[in-house]
């Protein structure tokens, strides 16, 4: 008996099973997207579904394309479906792929994969961990005229209770950082020096840093210039409008804070083998640095503690494989439904 | 930003709407001339709209639930302008129009402030990736509003059913654009090319619903209601990975929102 004659290639060559494994897939797809971290898409009768879907395609396109007036169409698309699977099948078995955590100064040549160690051949270092954030066109300072009664002027969630309208209101400042600018027509100018989301101030050596990216102290150091030349620096706080240093006597400035959006992360690495320094690069989200078949990518970092970035790496020889079941689906997909009607005539 | 453009191009379409719906009633060859007019009229407005935010956003419009909204409504009345010129079924243009007034009405109702781009959405991929989905989405809803008609309608209709199954190949093209769009973005950002976030899970989703459409339709002869049925399934598939994920499910996409 011959293969083709078989009930099991009958059953495998089923448009009816296709829509049914189909119809499955989506069923189960749709339940994982309610539960959090679903394990449902790598267990074994998920694969089992996609496998069973697999055998389903090849039995049609083999059955298809013994027929005389084959679809091209049909026959590119379905095969990419296939092509694509197996890319994914190949990534699964070949693949090697793993989160590096690495500090400033560290230098990492190896990881692990699927239990496995993988060296890379070369070590990585990074130089820096750059994050940058775009300030909000809401964030600002407003300056009032110093008269005791403005006490208090922002509430514990730093919305100003003070605003424009209130007595004592000169000016509203946009945050420029470096940028000297008018304080009103007061003569005063003030420039913006440093930001600091999480201000804090070692006692014992009085220097001043933040201690994370996180905004739980926001500070901004300002710059007061008076008309005849007179410089004056001071920190103010969005959260503490009351504990801010005398700036001057004329004035009380209140930092209005708001949220910041993140603008860039930037690992700046340096690719070093048997100890020389072979290349330096920036690594960014969308702008991953490719070394010896080693892709890595900018994926996450830690707001409370910017000394160190997140790299994956992946090393995934079914991405290729993918990529042209990608190309083959289009191809075959518009075949179908624009290529293939101008022949027959519109029906 | 103005939003005068917007606004205009809102009761553009409204009255393009009421003028497809008149064309309903009316034999005069005047109502659908207008709302063609009126329909043209909100697409340039639109336009304008999403040029002056393009140049004051200095990057393309397209990366928020409001700017995706407007682009949204923007291809259902550019593909209202094909359907009408190609197909001319005023129940289709009529129900059409109200699809692109609700976009535009939702979108409305939406913060309009320009925020600057995330690190994540900063490639080119943007652009490519949500102008297919959204060329994608309009001709579904297109076809959804065609099979509706097909579903309140007593006696079969083969050519709603035909103009249904062409807009949906046009459709699923476009959907399987935007997922591959979305796939090698996804791979270029962050090294994997999927990875079963919920709008990834529920575009396939969509996707799979409509090839089984093309499928029943081919090899079974699900047709006229059947088939009709099918389209809304995938069209209800459709609003939840647009909305639904967003603003039901977590991941990948959730900043989006």
């Amino acid at each position: 008996m011959r293969i083709k004659q078989t009930k099991i290639w009958g059953f495998f060559s089923s448009i009816r099973l296709a829509i049914w494994l189909l119809s499955t897939i989506a069923f189960f797809s749709l339940i994982g997207t309610f539960i959090p971290q679903s394990t449902i898409y790598s267990s074994w009768w998920f694969i089992l579904l996609l496998v069973l879907f697999s055998l389903n395609l090849i039995v049609c396109i083999l059955n298809r394309f013994a027929l005389k007036n084959r679809s091209w169409g049909s026959f590119v698309s379905h095969l990419s479906i296939l092509i694509i699977l197996c890319g994914a099948l190949i990534g699964i078995l070949f693949g090697q792929k793993d989160l590096l955590k690495i500090s400033k100064g560290q230098e990492v040549s190896s990881f692990m994969s699927r239990g496995k160690k993988v060296n890379l051949g070369f070590s990585l270092r990074l130089n820096e961990f750059i994050y940058n954030e775009n300030i909000d066109a809401k964030e600002r300072l407003l300056v009032y005229r110093n008269t005791k009664a403005e006490k208090g002027v922002c509430d514990v969630h730093n919305k100003p209770l003070a605003t424009k309208e209130s007595e004592g209101f000169l000016a509203e400042v946009p945050i420029n950082p470096g940028i000297e600018q008018d304080i009103g027509n007061t003569g005063y100018q003030i420039k913006v020096l440093r930001y600091l989301p999480d201000f804090v101030m070692d006692t014992s050596t009085k220097q001043v840093l933040s201690r994370s990216a996180s905004p739980n102290n926001p500070a901004l150091q300002v710059e007061l210039k008076d008309s005849r030349g007179g410089v004056k620096t001071a920190w103010l706080f969005a959260r503490f409008p009351d504990i801010h240093q005398e700036v001057s006597a004329d004035f009380r400035i209140f930092y209005h804070w708001a949220p910041r959006r993140p603008k860039d992360f930037i690992s700046k690495v340096t690719i070093l083998k048997d100890g020389k320094e072979i290349l330096s690069r920036d690594i960014q989200v969308n702008a991953p640095l490719n070394f010896a078949g080693y892709n890595f990518f900018q994926t996450s970092y830690d707001s409370q503690d910017l000394s160190w970035t997140g790299l994956q790496v992946v090393k995934d020889p079914g991405v290729p494989v993918i990529y042209a079941g990608f190309v083959l689906l289009i191809v075959g997909l518009v075949m179908i439904f624009y290529v293939g009607p101008l022949f027959k005539g519109d029906n | 930003m103005s939003s005068l453009y917007l606004n205009l191009s809102f009761g553009a379409y409204f009255l393009a709407m009421v003028f497809y719906t008149a064309s309903l009633f009316f034999k005069n060859k005047i109502f659908p001339q207008a709302a063609r007019f009126f329909i043209i009229c909100g697409i340039l407005g639109l336009s304008i709209y999403i040029g002056a935010r393009w140049q004051a956003a200095l990057r393309p419009p397209l990366s928020n639930m409001f700017e995706s909204l407007v682009v949204f409504g923007w291809a259902i009345a550019v593909l209202l302008i094909f359907i009408d010129l190609k197909y001319k079924t005023k129940a289709i243009n009529a129900l059409t129009a109200l699809m692109g007034l609700l976009a535009l009405g939702y979108a409305s109702l939406l913060d309009k402030e320009i925020v600057p781009l995330l690190p994540a959405l900063k490639s080119n991929w943007l652009t490519l990736h949500v102008l297919t989905c959204f060329i994608g989405y309009a001709a579904l809803t297109v076809a959804f509003v065609s099979s509706i008609i097909i579903l309140c309608n007593k006696e079969e209709h083969k050519n709603l059913d035909n103009i249904s199954h062409k807009i949906i190949a046009f459709g699923f093209l476009f959907l399987t654009l935007g997922i591959i769009s979305g796939s090698v973005w996804a791979n270029s950002a962050w090294g994997t090319y999927w990875s079963w976030d919920p709008k990834e899970t529920w575009s396939l989703i969509t996707w799979v619903i409509y090839a089984i459409y093309l499928h029943a339709r081919l090899k079974r002869g699900w047709k006229g209601k059947k088939a009709a049925w099918l389209s809304v399934i995938g069209f209800i598939a459709m609003l939840f990975t647009y909305f639904g994920v967003n603003y039901l499910l977590a991941g990948l996409h959730s900043y989006a929102s």
